[in-house]
């Protein structure tokens, strides 16, 4: 390989290591409250309002940290919403979920216009000393930004958590069975409650990647249906958080080789085509893991998508 | 201690004068809680309610918003369908938008015909194009087992993008100043307006879907048939009926009627296709047909209101200089109401002291 190759090779994956950042967070905040029996379709409204709430708190007070904190706070409070209708109410969580999204990119847009056009503190990048000097490997995966590190880090604790703690082996009852697991005295409401919630803070820190450090702008609508491909990649890591990384990553690489297709001259006329290409993997992939998945019945909560009534 | 049971008890027959009340409630509690959403921004809830209700106070207004709920209506009716399956199609948008293109693609391949062909042409082309992009996430969810909300939604994204593709590229109207249009529709290729009133006649097929759809659901073997699958699928084995036959056959039909949404929305308003032909009505129809409680002549009296909304939302925007997004805040509010009462409306709820 050339120099110009290598050059070339590092710089699209550390690109789909970026892309690939808001979508494993949200991913995995997914696989939790997927993993405890809540579907949570509201993503991309959680999302969009993460997105939105970290860009406005970066712009009005130029606090980065405060904006992320923000942007996971805000993303709880939605997903508390879902849970509240979801566990408490026992209400359709597809049609609850939807709401929110929709609920989210509206409240986005309405309280976001004044902040088109602005231009507000981004994350800057936090290198790794030594470590970010390996060749190669060193621009990867070490000259990222705090964010970058975090969802990794946290993707393998949840992992920890989900496989290796009392619980986790409460979370996974939960979704799997819920009477069995309110018979041996594990509370499902408060363990389903717990699960949502740490996915919508998830999900809106993955909101606040996308302003504040992947496309450092607000722009109505920006999240542009990743909240929908992150509920397809709990499907593709079944249902694990380091199948999320995989996942998340090898879609920021579809993500970084559209952007590189153009950049090179490849369907700069009507760049249509190219845009359609995430949404057609997200359909492959289901196609594939649901064959694949039906062949090994694994990882699916068999009560996912159940609101629990005792005795029914 | 006696601490105060809760008991949930499924509710076996549905109580409709509760329904409908309950419907009512979730419009004006969704359009109240905005207030403190309009105070955040700074904005007078008043002036902006009355933006909200001028609407249907002026001749102009109601026409305006009698003609947007046309595609939400139609897309809302067929949504009736799966959804009483249990078939989650998010797709509406989508299927609208392939409509669209089928009506395009006879106009832009006959567009020398007279109305009596070209019109008829068109429907059936945008209904089948929308029935065959809905059919094709039915077929992956009967057989494989592959989730149908996303593809679904997945799917909307492709084909609005391939509408783009098509207006910024081979379909672009070469003395169209290089905008992304495609050319305007002759006359014949545009529905007529109902004489009397300046709506077109996309108003009629609506109504007629509407009343059709009710008819098959209430009184065929068919419509029977969709309501066993949709309460318990190994009961619906048990009857002998092909489930994956009635997931296509709804699926089919709903994308169609999305189809059609599309064909009105090209040949009674745009008259030409362009990017942004639906700001979003096959996710507004999602929340009329569960309002409607997935009754076809409901989904036609919610479409009504709905579409209204819509219109409010361009007055918020012109009025008042507010997002049109408002109105998705409007709607999601009231979809988040219904759904939370549906704990009202599904279970007979008891609270004893033990």
């Amino acid at each position: 390989m050339t120099a110009i190759d290598t050059a070339f090779a590092v710089s699209l994956l550390a690109h789909a290591i970026q892309a690939g950042t808001p979508l494993l967070l949200a991913t995995v905040g997914e696989i939790y409250s997927e993993r405890s029996g809540v579907l949570n379709l509201g993503l991309e409204g959680i999302m969009i309002m993460g997105a939105l709430t970290a860009f406005l708190v970066s712009f009005r007070t130029g606090d980065i940290a405060l904006a992320i904190v923000a942007a996971a706070i805000v993303g709880a409070l939605l997903s508390l919403i879902h849970a509240f209708l979801s566990i408490t109410l026992k209400a359709n969580q597809i049609v609850s979920g939807l709401a929110i999204s929709i609920f989210g990119l509206g409240v986005s847009g309405f309280l976001g216009r004044p902040l088109i056009g602005q231009i507000a503190t981004k994350l800057q990048s936090t290198p790794i000393p030594l470590l970010q000097d390996i060749p190669v490997l060193g621009p990867i995966l070490f000259s990222g930004d705090v964010l970058i590190y975090f969802s990794v880090i946290v993707s393998l604790v949840l992992w920890f958590v989900l496989f290796r703690t009392r619980f986790g082996l409460n979370i996974r009852s939960v979704g799997e069975n819920p009477s069995m697991a309110d018979s041996l005295g594990v509370n499902v409401d408060l363990t389903r409650y717990v699960c949502v919630l740490v996915g919508g803070a998830l999900g809106g820190l993955g909101g606040a990647y996308l302003s504040i450090v992947y496309t450092p702008l607000w722009i109505e609508g920006m999240t542009a249906g990743r909240g929908w491909i992150a509920i397809a990649l709990t499907i593709f890591a079944v249902w694990n958080p380091l199948g999320a990384i995989l996942g998340a990553y090898l879609f920021g690489g579809v993500i970084a080789l559209q952007f590189r297709l153009q950049a090179i001259g490849i369907g700069t006329e009507t760049p249509q085509l190219l845009l359609m290409l995430p949404y057609f993997v997200t359909i492959g992939t289901l196609v594939l893991m649901s064959s694949a998945t039906l062949r090994k019945r694994v990882g699916v909560p068999a009560a996912l998508g159940n609101p629990y009534v005792r005795g029914e | 201690m006696a601490l105060p049971s809760i008991r949930f008890e499924r509710r076996l027959v549905p109580d409709r004068r509760l329904n409908s009340a309950v419907s009512i409630s979730s419009i004006l509690l969704g359009l109240g809680s905005t207030v403190p959403l309009f105070l955040v921004a700074g904005v007078d809830p008043v002036a902006a309610f009355q933006q909200v209700f001028s609407v249907f106070t002026t001749t102009q207004g109601v026409t305006e918003a009698v003609t947007r709920s046309i595609p939400i209506i139609l897309i809302a009716v067929g949504l009736c369908l799966p959804f009483k399956m249990g078939f989650w199609n998010i797709g509406g948008e989508g299927q609208l938008f392939m409509g669209g293109v089928a009506a395009t693609l006879m106009v832009l391949m006959f567009p020398d015909s007279p109305s009596i062909i070209i019109i008829p042409l068109m429907i059936l082309f945008a209904f089948l194009a929308g029935g065959i992009w809905g059919v094709i996430p039915a077929f992956l969810k009967a057989r494989l087992q592959v989730n149908e909300v996303l593809t679904t939604l997945m799917m909307n994204f492709i084909a609005i993008l391939w509408v783009d593709f098509l207006v910024y590229g081979p379909w672009r109207d070469p003395q169209g100043y290089g905008f992304p249009l495609t050319v305007m529709f002759p006359l014949e290729a545009r529905l007529p307006m109902i004489p009397g009133i300046r709506i077109h006649s996309g108003l009629l097929i609506a109504i007629a879907s509407a009343i059709l759809v009710y008819f098959v659901l209430s009184f065929s073997r068919w419509g029977y048939e969709i309501k066993v699958a949709g309460q318990s699928q190994s009961a619906a084995k048990y009857a002998g009926m092909s489930y994956i036959l009635l997931t296509l056959l709804a699926m089919f039909l709903s994308g169609g009627f999305s189809g059609l949404a599309g064909m009105t929305l090209v040949s009674g308003i745009v008259m030409r296709l362009r990017h942004g032909i639906s700001p979003g009505y096959g996710y507004t129809a999602i929340i009329v047909a569960w309002l409607a409680r997935l009754n076809p002549i409901g989904a036609l009296v919610a479409g009504l209101l709905f579409g209204g909304l819509l219109v409010s939302g361009d007055a918020l925007q012109i009025g008042l200089g507010l997002a049109f997004s408002t109105v998705l805040v409007f709607q999601g509010l009231i979809l988040l109401f219904v759904v939370g009462a549906d704990v009202i409306t599904q279970y007979r709820i008891t609270v004893s002291l033990r």
